[in-house]
């Protein structure tokens, strides 16, 4: 069973609206200082949730991906004083302390924003998703439901995938390779047999539910989507709080 | 007559085509059940197994398309008149693959899903769950995410959400084929169960005759598109000649007592299950050995 | 041919799905790996053909460390046929699919022509190699996948539950097939559910269960070991339960198959020389 906290308990449009703040507030600030401790804060969320430890690999993953972003962008704003230079004399490479601050800022401003989704997919069951923005955001439910079943598939697929790899590999198909057009080839014969099986699972699902009377009408719902006196006081505190910080970076 | 008594499936001369197929899927079928009947269906593959229990469920004509004659009646019913919709609460459905038969992330939410469906309100949803998973066995798997359970307890999943719907009759369509013998003999344990407790008609479709023979009163058998025998399992496995034009599997002490017959040396019933084959291999050999 | 040395292998959320496995399969064996679901045997599978390595121990085929060897070079030794045929089948016709491994291997030309058309001769679909795999049977393409690996003339077959999915008809032929390919000199290792099949085919069978080898011998002393069968999920063959109390009585010999049982029956009946001549031909 996954850990249970306020978190958990909040409505899921109420997880969105603190998404949405964090992310008004991001764009506000320029500065690397206040970014790191946004996104602090968000990681701070997630502690107090018990789910940091889940959404590490999550972490990690964007971190990799703002490093990356780094890499790309640093050499290629030249504007201001020299740091460093990553090949002397040639004039190659040369890393400005304009350019460092920028990527570094436009990094940071990145994790915070994109740290807010694992922590909302972690504490939130996906039907509760559902039910939320059926009931409350009038969503079609045709629409909410296959969303959340795609989410559910992936898993699947990966365990799919992991046995298409082996019946390739089996077959001396070379998945390794450095060469990239080879391993681009090499796709092939993993994404092929991947699309069929899926549209023949598509296909058994889409009877499955239609023998359980799907789209039958006006349909129920086993659970309810309630706001909390908790999840106004939060949307409260997430309003003031970004109205308060918008008002301090514009000034 | 006691309605009671009346045919609770009835085919009637059905044809079926695919699209674009110029061979029949199904050729002048004509089947009657009455309610509380367990029944097996096999043949091998291709033979029209899975397209019978379509057309049962009405997923032919009003999902998959195609060119058809005849008629299929459930519970009073004509199927290619009665939406879907209307035929879930009457014939439940469970099929082979036990991943993509689900749709929900949890135990509750996936019987939860055809009653919201039918617009059941919520507290009588929440009591249909709590007696179908009591009927399955499973009551203590209600809050547990799906991903979590074995094969063999994601197929109960799947037997449990079509009985939420309280349907008068179960079809499956070979529900054991990916399960290991443990989670097979358990499934068919539980229908062999639904059947007597709960007077629930079955249609059971099964490649493993082995699990089929000894708890079925009734086998039909399929052959290209056709229904080639319907009787008792004794009876439909002591015709040599069919057994080996369709393939079928012969229970190994079936095999044995069919060898015997043939020898002069037994005179009985075919065994179908290794208990009662005991029984007589006990006679037969108490009997003639010094 | 294949030696495991206490491998065991521990999935990084901290479930051990194997726990120090130690077993040896000489060349031209049939071995047969049963066990129930989650028993472990997948985890090995995934081993042998080296898409998982062991976290502790060792494991050889063809004397390749399966941890270090790159996966091309291991699917020339070991060729591997899963479940589901639907799993790697993606080419336009048969005859494609066939060539695929072996063009892989670097065969051109006349060699490669000979490996397909022998390949599809040994599982009797020469008349369909210009054939979309899909129009075929679930039963024809697992024949169509089974050539493919044999068109790369491995050593080792394994087989992942060949016959799931299939009718009764179709298994016989495939597991047919894989025996007159050990009879050739193929060393089989085949995970199947199906104790008819194994009794039928197989020399020798591992016992998996809860990641540990419980069993592993000659068919006769495993079957005989019905209680730890039991632990995992598994029942003997019908035949082996039919005889089991005469055999501990001492009234019959032991027997694996119903073939076996019924002659010793009728020996028991009428003596060993009327049992010949009431057997079926």
């Amino acid at each position: 069973m996954p850990a249970r906290s306020f978190l958990h308990e909040l409505n899921p449009l109420t997880k969105i609206a603190w998404s949405l703040a964090v992310i008004t507030v991001a764009f506000v600030f320029q500065q690397p200082l206040p970014l790191l401790g946004l996104w602090a804060s968000v990681l701070a969320v997630a502690l107090a949730g018990k789910v940091l430890k889940e959404i590490l690999p999550a972490i990690r993953g964007l971190l990799i991906f703002a490093a990356i972003f780094i890499l790309f962008q640093i050499f290629l704003i030249q504007e201001g004083n020299t740091v460093f230079t990553l090949l002397p004399g040639s004039g190659f490479g040369r890393v400005t302390d304009v350019g460092l601050t920028a990527c570094t800022m436009l990094a940071l401003r990145m994790l915070a924003m994109t740290s807010t989704i694992p922590v909302l997919l972690a504490t939130t069951p996906p039907k509760d998703m559902i039910v939320a923005f059926v009931e409350k955001l009038r969503v079609p439910y045709v629409y909410a439901l296959m969303l959340v079943t795609s989410l559910r598939f992936i898993p699947t697929l990966q365990e799919e995938l992991g046995l298409i790899i082996q019946a390739q590999r089996a077959r001396a198909c070379d998945l390794e390779s450095r060469n990239i057009f080879r391993r681009l080839r090499a796709i092939v014969p993993l994404a092929l047999p991947l699309l069929l099986m899926s549209v023949q699972r598509a296909r058994t699902m889409a009877i499955s539910m239609e023998t359980r009377g799907f789209g039958a009408g006006p349909r129920t719902s086993l659970r309810t989507s309630t706001f909390q006196t908790l999840d106004l006081g939060v949307i409260a505190g997430c309003l003031f709080l970004t109205a308060a910080l918008v008002i301090i970076a514009l000034r | 007559m006691d309605p009671t008594f009346e045919p609770i499936i009835k085919v009637e001369d059905y044809t079926f085509y695919y699209p674009d197929s110029q061979v029949p899927a199904l050729a002048g079928i004509n089947l009657t059940v009455r309610p509380g009947e367990f029944l097996g269906l096999t043949g091998p593959t291709g033979a029209g197994k899975t397209t019978l229990a379509l057309a049962l469920n009405g997923i032919i004509p009003h999902f998959q398309g195609g060119r058809l004659a005849g008629r299929v009646t459930i519970a009073g019913l004509d199927t290619a008149a009665t939406p879907c919709a209307r035929l879930a609460g009457v014939i439940g459905s469970v099929f082979q693959d036990p991943e993509a038969q689900l749709v929900a992330e949890t135990v509750e939410d996936e019987l939860a899903f055809g009653l919201e469906n039918l617009a059941v309100p919520r507290e009588e949803m929440r009591a249909r769950i709590s007696a179908a998973l009591e009927m399955v066995g499973i009551t203590d798997l209600r809050h547990r995410p799906l991903r979590q359970l074995s094969g063999g307890q994601k197929q109960k999943v799947a037997i449990a959400a079509a009985i939420a719907l309280r349907p008068r009759i179960l079809v499956l369509d070979e529900p054991t084929s990916e399960l290991d013998p443990r989670g097979s003999l358990e499934i068919v344990n539980l229908l062999e169960r639904l059947n007597r407790d709960y007077g629930m008609t079955i249609l059971l479709i099964e490649q493993k005759i082995s699990l089929l023979a000894p708890r079925v009163p009734r086998l039909v058998c399929l052959h290209q598109s056709r229904i080639v025998a319907d009787a008792a399992p004794r009876q439909v496995l002591g015709q040599e000649k069919l057994v080996a034009e369709l393939g079928l599997e012969v229970p190994p002490v079936t095999d044995l007592f069919r060898l015997l017959s043939r020898a002069g040396v037994y005179h009985g019933n075919l065994p179908l299950a290794v208990d009662q084959g005991r029984r007589e291999l006990d006679r037969l050999l108490s009997h003639e050995s010094p | 041919m294949i030696r495991a040395e206490a491998i065991e292998f521990t999935y990084p959320n901290g479930f051990r799905a194997l726990q120090g496995l130690d077993f040896h399969i000489k060349a031209g064996e049939f071995v047969a790996l049963i066990g129930e679901n989650g028993a472990g045997k997948t985890t090995l599978l995934k081993l042998l053909g080296g898409l998982l390595k062991p976290t502790a121990g060792r494991l050889l085929v063809g004397g390749l460390d399966t941890a270090r060897v790159r996966a091309v070079e291991l699917a020339r030794r070991v060729g591997f046929l899963f479940q589901n045929p639907d799993h790697q089948l993606f080419l336009p016709t048969v005859r494609e699919e066939l060539a695929f491994g072996p063009k892989n291997l670097g065969l051109k030309g006349q060699a490669l022509e000979e490996r397909v058309a022998e390949a599809a001769a040994a599982v009797g679909l020469t008349p369909y190699l210009e054939v979309n795999p899909r129009q075929l049977s679930k039963g024809q393409r697992q024949r169509v996948a089974l050539a493919s690996i044999l068109a790369m003339e491995p050593e080792v077959l394994v087989l992942d539950e060949p016959t799931t999915g299939q009718d009764y008809r179709e298994a016989l032929e495939i597991m047919t097939i894989v025996q007159k390919l050990h009879r050739q000199g193929h060393t089989v290792l085949c995970v199947t559910h199906d104790m008819e099949m194994v009794a039928r085919f197989a020399d020798r069978a591992l016992v998996l269960g809860a990641g540990e080898l419980l069993l592993d011998g000659p068919l006769a002393t495993v079957f005989a070991r019905e209680d730890i069968l039991a632990a995992t999920g598994l029942l003997p063959p019908q035949a082996v339960q039919l005889a089991r109390p005469y055999w501990e009585a001492g009234l019959l010999p032991g027997v694996l198959t119903v073939e076996e049982l019924y002659e010793a029956i009728i020996t028991a009946l009428r003596g060993e020389k009327d049992a010949r001549q009431v057997l079926p031909a």
